[in-house]
């Protein structure tokens, strides 16, 4: 066998030496950079937010690992992995917070240590924090952060939500300074120019009215509007000295209403007309209550039935039972799921808003009809701003930019 | 009087008695149609699907008797299905009237299932205060229900280990047949405590859940006696839901039949008034 | 009596709802704190007034089986159903099962309260059919399109229509999806603007009938 010569083992060799791995002559890794700890503003307490530098690095190869501990204890060596993420994700401008409290530019990274889950971060308790970033087996630890969770008096991401109560109040104050100088044309609502024809009817057939307040409480506002149409009601019934029945659901309801009816029958000159079991509790039960009316609209047959207020599925039972009975029916709630059942079966419906605006509509008094106004302007600015927020919207994503976001924010809910 | 007009006065007894028959021979002779699934229903189903073992999942009862035919169903498909992933299931209801009720779907279906009381399941019953209640809960989960509704310490319970408040359930689901229901658990609890939410309700409330649905309030709705029908497709597991999904069927169609023929003659009337020489 | 009757009431409401629109941005525990005390001195009033209500119905009826007013016999079912409850739920601590069996409490919530109430509901769906039947009528072009939609959606939710017409069921969907959601979240903000509107005329003092009394 023939020996190789002294060139071709050089050249051998070199042929070896390309074939091996190269060496790594990477930098090394450098630890997070302006690593931050300090307490989640806006919030209740039991969170910190943890934000640091994005790095020339950050791609899903590389990982950022955040450690935990109790602020007394050593994080040098030990603590707790809290989480581990991909270097390229967590940052300022995907937390779901306005620009107004923004706690760090949008291109640096975020995180909030939240309690729960095997986590309990105590109000008032320090606690150490370590960013560290991982790549491979490699490893480079920012120096440690320490912060102190505690609950806050404002939660300044609702100043969008407040300044819009203040321009809305602002608007009905100004509305109402509007409506005390000149009228204001107020349109026709059928249902509400239909209760004086409603009662009329009853009184020539010499039959009772039925009038329910709905299935709610006083702390509702379609109840409180029921409650202020029935002050209406009861004055003209008072007048005509027909038979006024009103049966609740609600004992504070009941008490509230009987109030009301007396003194509807008090401003019509009428006080010894009252009588104090026109209004009578039945029961809070919803099928219950709905199976003694529907036997007292069958029995009394009255004439004509006021259903105000919110309902729920014994709408159409009431509805359906009182039209049999061949009587005029008005309701009106702002109960859109039974809105249907109203409208087919009532021969007037005041649907949402159109019974908040009874009060104003009814006694023309020139504050109610001003917060009307107001109520109206409202949904105008309501209106123009869902045109120009999805115009905005559009134009964001059409042209891949994020100064829409600016305003788009001002309108957003946001906790 | 002409037959348009004798039909248009038809006593309403007459529809009572049709759709009564149509109810119940569907139910006495099922056909058996299939049932598609829409993305809603998959919503929830998907979730729970995708919840490891020993996850915690809260499901309230939130309704009443009077909507037992349209939500019970949905709640043993879902208990089913968390007693299949063995999840950890804690029952509640927010409406008193419900309770007794509540506590029988929970106890009969984990009965069948093998599960056992204070291990695999808890049934908490109810307690006043509903948006009262879930911050509390939401705060701490022993201070809203010290015992559960048999009067055992809820601190003792193996199932409810690790469970501290709110937070520490991976999914509520809220099978609700008005007020109180999905809107309060998403207002005094998600919107606070950040758990996923998902719904069921009647099918005359979904419409109106809908709007929650689109901007992911909710991550799924199943809706009527139709939602509780695709959950038990889903589940393969055909219970009630499904059985009544052939009356539905007839009664809808019974409904449209009656709406088409009384606009028949209703037009037809309208053109002889028409027609007709004052 | 004039200030107890409209001022004080005027003042409760203006300083409690000035509070609870600054507890709604105020995240701090305590906040929260006040949140559940004040309603669960709601559920305490409430209970008061129960007795209000239930001492009401009680008179109701004694002066109906006094008058011997048609249906005064009911008046009696009335009060022993109430009063027979109110008995056996006291005596079982309210509780529908114990140790595995059925307490008499579980069984007037089983035996009549459930099909009571379950029937009650079921009657919805022959009323929902004669009133349909009485109303559905294409009276004028916009009643004709709601027609036409509505006996879509009826077709779409039930496996017989999806089997007989396809389509039906994603038409459905996209009603519902989209049609359906924008409405009522245009119907939502009204009444949300209604609702406000409403709740500050009555802190401030401009909505005042729920009071009672006379104007000032």
């Amino acid at each position: 066998m023939k020996r190789p010569s002294t060139s071709s083992r050089f050249w051998l060799a070199g042929v070896l030496l390309l074939l091996q791995p190269a060496p790594s002559f990477a930098d090394p890794l450098p630890p997070p950079q302006h690593v931050q700890a300090f307490d989640a503003p806006n919030d209740a307490g039991g969170a910190i937010v943890l934000v640091w530098s994005p790095a020339p690095y950050d791609s899903p190869g590389v990982k950022y690992e955040i450690r935990v501990s109790n602020g007394s204890a050593d994080i040098t060596s030990g603590g707790k992995v809290l989480a581990q993420f991909a270097a390229d994700t967590h940052y300022t401008k995907d937390a779901k917070l306005p620009w107004w409290t923004r706690p760090a530019k949008a291109t640096d990274h975020y995180y909030v240590v939240k309690s729960g889950k095997g986590m309990e971060l105590k109000n008032g308790d320090a606690y150490a924090f370590v960013v560290a970033a991982v790549r491979g087996e490699e490893r480079s630890e920012a120096p440690a952060v320490r912060a102190v969770p505690g609950p806050n008096w404002i939660n300044w991401n609702q100043l969008n939500n407040f300044f819009v109560v203040l321009i809305f109040g602002a608007v009905v104050v100004g509305s109402i300074q509007q409506a005390k100088r000149k009228e204001i044309f107020l349109r026709r609502i059928p249902g509400l120019d239909a209760v004086d024809e409603a009662i009329g009817r009853a009184t020539e057939l010499g039959k009772p009215i039925l009038y329910l307040t709905g299935a709610g409480d006083m702390s509702e506002p379609s109840t409180l509007a029921a409650a202020v149409i029935l002050g209406r009601v009861s004055k003209r019934v008072a007048l005509y000295e027909t038979d006024l029945m009103v049966p609740h659901r609600d004992p504070i309801v009941m008490a509230v209403c009987q109030e009301i009816t007396k003194q509807g029958y008090l401003e019509a000159g009428k006080p010894d007309a009252f009588k104090e079991d026109s209004n009578f509790f039945i029961t809070t039960d919803q099928f219950s209550y709905t199976a003694a009316v529907d036997g007292l609209m069958l029995r009394k047959q009255p004439a004509a039935n006021f259903f105000m207020g919110s309902y729920f599925a014994e709408a159409l039972l009431l509805t359906e039972t009182g039209a049999s009975t061949g009587a005029i029916q008005i309701a009106g709630t702002d109960s859109d799921h039974q809105l249907p059942f109203f409208v087919t079966t009532c021969d007037y419906t005041l649907i949402g808003e159109e019974l908040y605006a009874a009060s104003a509509y009814l006694s023309r008094e020139p504050v109610q009809v001003g917060t009307l106004r107001g109520q109206d302007i409202g949904k105008a600015i309501v209106l123009g701003v869902i045109l120009v927020g999805s115009l905005l919207a559009s134009a964001g994503v059409l042209f891949g930019t994020d100064w829409p976001s600016v305003v788009l924010d001002l309108f957003k809910d946001l906790k | 009087m002409t037959l348009a007009e004798k039909m248009l006065r038809l006593d309403r007894r007459v529809i009572f008695l049709l759709i009564g028959v149509c109810t119940l021979i569907p139910l006495l002779y099922p056909v058996g149609l299939a049932i598609k699934v829409s993305p809603e229903v998959r919503g929830v189903y998907d979730y729970i699907e995708s919840l490891p073992e020993g996850s915690v999942f809260l499901l309230s009862l939130d309704f009443d008797p009077a909507s037992k035919p349209e939500l019970y169903p949905q709640a043993v498909a879902l208990l089913r299905h968390a007693f299949r992933k063995n999840l950890r299931v804690i029952g509640m209801t927010l409406w008193v009237s419900g309770t007794g009720m509540a506590d029988q779907v929970v106890t009969q279906t984990a009965r069948d299932m093998g599960k056992v009381n204070g291990k695999d399941y808890v049934f908490l019953g109810w307690s006043p205060g509903v948006s009262s209640l879930i911050i509390t809960m939401g705060q701490d989960l022993y201070k809203a229900f010290p015992s559960d509704y048999y009067g055992n310490a809820t601190k003792d319970l193996a199932v409810l280990q690790g469970v501290q408040t709110l937070r520490d359930v991976n999914y509520v689901v809220s099978l609700a047949a008005g007020t109180a229901g999905i809107e309060t658990w998403y207002v005094f609890g998600k919107d606070k405590y950040r758990f996923e939410l998902g719904g069921g309700c009647t099918g005359v409330i979904a419409p109106g859940l809908y709007p929650l649905l689109r901007s992911g309030q909710i991550n799924g709705l199943i809706g009527g006696l139709r939602g509780a029908a695709e959950y038990e497709v889903l589940i393969d597991k055909k219970g009630r839901a499904v059985a009544g999904m052939d009356a539905q069927s007839v009664t809808h169609f019974t409904i449209i039949g009656l709406v088409i023929l009384c606009n028949v003659f209703y037009l037809s009337l309208r053109r002889q008034r028409t027609e007709r020489p004052s | 009596m004039i200030f107890l009757r409209r001022q004080l009431p005027l003042l409760i409401t203006f300083v409690t709802g000035i509070i609870f629109i600054a507890q709604y941005y105020v995240p701090h525990p305590a906040s929260e704190e006040l949140l559940t005390t004040v309603n669960k001195w709601l559920q305490i009033i409430g209970g008061f007034a129960l007795v209000l209500g239930v001492t009401s119905l009680f008179h109701q009826h004694a002066v109906k089986i006094r008058r011997r007013e048609p249906g005064w016999g009911y008046s009696f079912v009335l009060y022993a159903g109430m009063v027979g409850t109110i008995v056996v739920g006291l005596a079982v601590n309210g509780k529908e099962s114990m140790d595995g069996g059925m307490t008499a409490f579980g069984w007037i919530y089983s035996y009549t309260m459930v099909p009571l109430q379950g029937t009650m509901f079921a009657l919805l769906a022959f009323f929902i059919a004669s009133a349909a039947y009485r109303s559905f009528r294409a009276r004028s072009r916009e009643a004709a399109v709601l027609l036409v939609a509505a006996i879509i959606v009826m077709m779409g939710r039930v496996p017989l229509g999806e089997y007989l017409v396809p389509v039906t069921g994603d038409i459905t969907q996209w009603v519902l999806n989209v049609l359906n959601a924008s409405v009522r979240r245009a119907i939502l903000i009204g009444i949300s603007l209604g609702a406000v509107a409403l709740s500050l005329k009555i802190i401030f003092g401009i909505e005042r009938s729920y009071l009672g009394g006379g104007r000032e």
